[in-house]
């Protein structure tokens, strides 16, 4: 039975995805443009985080690198410094994060909006400052290095096709995760409080609770996403970990709809390859500079904010959605009755 | 305690520019609710248009009065091209429209005075005074005096122009204000035009102290953002204690621990306040919210 305003996972969607990433090592073979999309899955994490946040749960983090870094460095010191094996400090590069956002969210349960969005903006200074600071551990601005490699029965993953896979894989696992999530009962709840707090908490959801589990979650995935970029690389550093990281996120979020999970991956998809192109252009044209790349950056998030408020995917899938219900109206000539729902898949 | 006024000097010349700036945040939010993250740009560009007027030898205070005119147009172009168009959009889209711009203005400008840090003659004649012990430049003196010379306009400007009636009544309730025949088209324009002449007058100031570059205003205008929220965001005085308190948690941060430890410190203290006063410390529960 459908229930209006009940939604289900589309697994069709899902099993596209993972054609498309099982195919794209076949196609593309130069180990850049790999590398390239091992780094876009990464993002790709942090961007679901950031849209659950933001899309459904209606609260704005400008300090999302914050919660990558305390991943990236957590794994690091344990491997690096204290010799764990990665895959056992896997847990702790999910959970020290997660216990960063439960203090703040405890501490911060008081602010809202604008307030709320400097407390995290906040926060991303002061943790981007400590990597910087604290050199006795994270050595400082210089970076730390010798992080070791991944290894699975024995096997070394290595940069390259395999620690793609690995990294597509987790961005897999996220994807369902999350689409289950917004379709189940908690989705609904959150999706409510996006579009009106004080109409959902007076129909019984707990409005607070909510938010602070979504918070802890996008904090989670943004500490994955850590731990595969600190076991990719040999060295971090603070570098990687600054506003305009935070910044990065919320527009990749931002481009492909920040209602949508599947906005959200094709949202860091897109600013990825805006870079690779930019970058690629600079090349060959001396004019074309980093520079570009920012001007590009600026220019796109007015035009998707001032065109799409939606963002690109929602926008897409409803032109799509209505230009077929067009189409149904006039080969029956009966009106059929449009899709109001806007999808938030 | 020779130190320590030395710092207070350090932070109150500092803490004046986020004051401006922090005005400028204020001025835009209380008419359109609107968080504009590129009021740190405006700083910037009045900063940089100064040197470049000024190295292509229009006289001083001529420049001066071009850079206050030309960021002005900018910012009216924003509003005019950007802000309006985006009108149905909510909060966040809002911020991250401010942001597009600023990263937009930023890029320009990297490729328009390249990178390097440029030198702006200082107002005066620049040699130290003494006062009890501790040094400050005239210039510091200078952007303590503008920010006390803006405080001051600004407040006759709102509470004794009938234009700053206008412009109180559309913060307050805008729909009755509409009935009384304020356009808030215009007053939205008028709150980007007036936020970013104060921008200019902030970048023309500490152009002389700071050396500006084209990534100058980031953080001056996460600074502002934090000195508007910590004094409350909507309240005028607000802002201006708040941008005072940045400014000497800095420069005591910088002093008494070091220099790399200041932002870290300031925002600490900074989470703190708001974690005792959620709304700021002059600001009101309603305040802030901003649809968010």
């Amino acid at each position: 039975m459908k229930l209006r305003g009940v939604q289900q996972t589309k697994w069709w969607g899902v099993v596209v995805f993972i054609a498309a990433i099982l195919i794209f090592p076949l196609i593309v073979t130069q180990s850049f443009f790999i590398t390239q999309a091992t780094f876009a899955g990464i993002y790709a994490i942090i961007a679901i985080g950031l849209g659950l946040l933001m899309g459904y749960a209606g609260q704005i983090s400008l300090g999302q690198a914050a919660f990558y870094g305390v991943g990236a460095y957590t794994t690091s010191i344990l491997t690096a410094t204290w010799g764990w094996s990665p895959w056992l400090s896997l847990p702790i590069a999910l959970l020290v994060p997660a216990l960063l956002a439960i203090v703040m969210g405890y501490t911060m349960s008081r602010l809202s909006g604008y307030y709320l969005a400097m407390a995290t903006l906040a926060l991303g200074i002061i943790v981007h400052g400590l990597l910087v600071e604290g050199k006795g551990i994270t050595m400082g601005a210089s970076g730390f290095y010798g992080i070791p490699q991944l290894s699975l029965f024995g096997m070394t993953i290595n940069q390259g096709v395999p620690y793609y896979f690995l990294v597509w894989f987790f961005v897999l696992l996220v994807l369902i995760l999350s689409l289950n999530i917004v379709h189940s009962r908690v989705g609904r709840a959150l999706r409510s409080i996006h579009d009106s707090e004080i109409a959902s908490s007076s129909m019984g959801v707990n409005t607070g609770r909510y938010k602070m589990q979504v918070f802890i979650l996008s904090a989670s995935f943004a500490g994955l996403a850590g731990w595969l970029f600190a076991h990719m690389s040999y060295s971090i550093s603070p570098s990687a970990f600054t506003f305009d990281a935070s910044i990065l996120f919320l527009a990749m979020v931002v481009l492909g709809g920040s209602g949508s999970v599947w906005g959200a991956l094709i949202g860091a998809l897109l600013i990825r390859m805006i870079g690779i192109t930019v970058h690629t252009l600079g090349e060959q044209f001396s004019f074309i500079t980093s520079d570009s790349e920012h001007v590009i950056y600026g220019l796109i998030l007015i035009l998707v904010v001032i065109f799409m408020p939606k963002g690109l995917f929602p926008t897409v899938i409803d032109w799509f959605k209505n230009t077929s219900i067009k189409r149904a109206e006039k080969k029956s000539s009966v009106p059929v009755t449009p899709i109001k729902q806007s999808v938030s898949e | 305690m020779q130190d320590f006024l030395q710092f207070t000097l350090t932070g109150i010349t500092i803490g004046s520019i986020y004051a401006i700036v922090a005005l400028g945040f204020v001025t835009i939010y209380s008419v359109t609710k609107v968080i504009n993250l590129a009021q740190g740009e405006f700083v910037m560009l009045g900063g940089l248009t100064m040197f470049s007027l000024v190295s292509v030898g229009v006289p001083y205070w001529l420049s001066f009065i071009a850079t206050i005119l030309f960021v002005t147009f900018i910012g009216w172009l924003m509003e005019n091209l950007l802000i309006r168009r985006a009108k149905g959009a909510d909060a966040i889209s809002l911020i991250i429209l401010t942001i597009g711009t600023s990263i937009f203005i930023r890029g320009i400008s990297s490729m328009v005075w390249g990178k390097d840090q440029h030198t702006v003659a200082p107002f005066t004649k620049n040699t130290p005074v003494e006062i009890g012990g501790a040094s400050i430049t005239p210039q510091s003196i200078w952007v303590i005096l503008i920010m006390l010379l803006v405080v001051g306009l600004m407040y006759m400007f709102i509470d004794k122009t009938m234009l700053g009636k206008a412009f109180q009544a559309s913060s307050v309730n805008p729909m009755a204000a509409r009935l009384m025949g304020i356009s808030p088209k215009r007053m939205s324009s008028f709150s980007f035009v007036l936020s970013a002449a104060l921008g200019a007058i902030a970048g023309l100031a500490i152009a002389p102290i700071i050396f500006p570059a084209y990534d100058m205003g980031a953080m001056l205008g996460i600074k502002g953002f934090s000195a508007a929220i910590l004094g409350g965001l909507g309240s005028a005085p607000g802002a201006v204690i708040g941008g005072l308190l940045i400014g000497l948690f800095e420069s005591m941060g910088a002093g008494y621990i070091s220099s790399g430890m200041k932002d870290i410190i300031t925002f600490s203290i900074f989470l703190l306040i708001l974690i005792i006063r959620p709304n700021g410390i002059l600001g009101e529960k309603t305040i802030g919210k901003g649809g968010l």
